[in-house]
């Protein structure tokens, strides 16, 4: 079932993987000795994490040499994105995600 | 992490996407010079030869601006086609844009690279949203034989508002 939604939203249905993707998000290119090095677990399980989130096509994984490179894909958030939301409803719901974001950094203060 | 990115002096983007189709299909929409690209900004592939070393130019559809000028590095029908990339509105150096084709069970991986952008420009900016945009529309295309509602109205709106593109985009200053 390739590209299918429900992997998508199972990988993200977790924290530590949508940490994963935010590390990936921040740093293109980086491995996942990078990844490991945030997580209190084994390098093993951080693998096993990173999978589900390849197989959702989340993370791409590129080989370049013996090392693995890690970068993030919106392209399957794109089209979640796509899918429910229209021109005008893309207007007016941005303009409620600003208004939360900017009363919540406002909240955490300088 | 915000360190880690000011560090870094050129940037690398990957968007990749399954789609139902044939590999020859998503080939052809990437490299057809026939008719306005619908998986790119409707633009149309001027060419002076696809092979390395040809030049490439993505031309508005009335041919009156050139939006993007390059050069064919690797041309191997249906696998990759890999070009130098440059925004003749801005001043950035080119960049690198590679298109990856894979058949995988139930269809094509379409992977879409853009490699050696200066972090932080005008350029980065742009292909980090139109990329998300080109795979998009191409699996759209692929799948349904046309780009979504949506897009073919911002089409329309770039065909009626092509006159809003800075001067130097002239395709008499771009000769091929």
């Amino acid at each position: 079932m390739p590209d299918s939604m429900d992997a998508v939203f199972q990988a993200l249905a977790c924290q530590s993987r949508r940490q994963m993707v935010d590390i990936v998000k921040a740093a293109p290119g980086c491995g996942v000795g990078h990844v490991a090095s945030f997580f209190p677990m084994s390098r093993i399980a951080v693998m096993k994490h990173l999978k589900v989130l390849a197989e959702a096509r989340l993370i791409v994984s590129e080989k370049e040499g013996r090392t693995r490179r890690l970068y993030f894909n919106a392209v399957p958030i794109q089209l979640i994105y796509d899918r429910w939301t229209g021109e005008y409803s893309a207007l007016w719901a941005s303009q409620l995600t600003d208004l939360k974001h900017r009363i919540e950094a406002k909240g955490k203060g300088p | 992490m915000t360190s880690d990115a000011a560090k870094r002096a050129t940037d690398k983007l990957v968007f990749q996407v399954h789609i139902n189709g044939r590999i020859d299909d998503v080939w052809r929409e990437i490299t057809r010079t026939d008719a306005p690209q619908g998986c790119f900004f409707n633009a149309v592939l001027h060419t002076t030869g696809l092979r390395p070393g040809g030049k490439v130019q993505m031309r508005t559809k009335s041919g009156g601006n050139t939006l993007v000028i390059g050069e064919v590095l690797e041309f191997d029908p249906p696998r990759r086609y890999a070009v130098t990339f440059r925004f003749t509105q801005y001043d950035d150096p080119p960049c690198k844009v590679i298109h990856d084709l894979r058949e995988v069970p139930g269809g094509v991986e379409y992977t879409l690279t853009v490699e050696d952008v200066a972090a932080g420009s005008k350029t980065a900016k742009d292909m980090t949203g139109g990329g998300k945009m080109i795979v998009n529309s191409l699996k759209r295309i692929v799948e349904t034989g046309r780009p979504s509602l949506a897009t073919r109205l911002m089409y329309k709106m770039f065909g009626l508002m092509e006159f809003v593109l800075p001067k130097k985009c002239r395709s008499k200053n771009w000769p091929l």
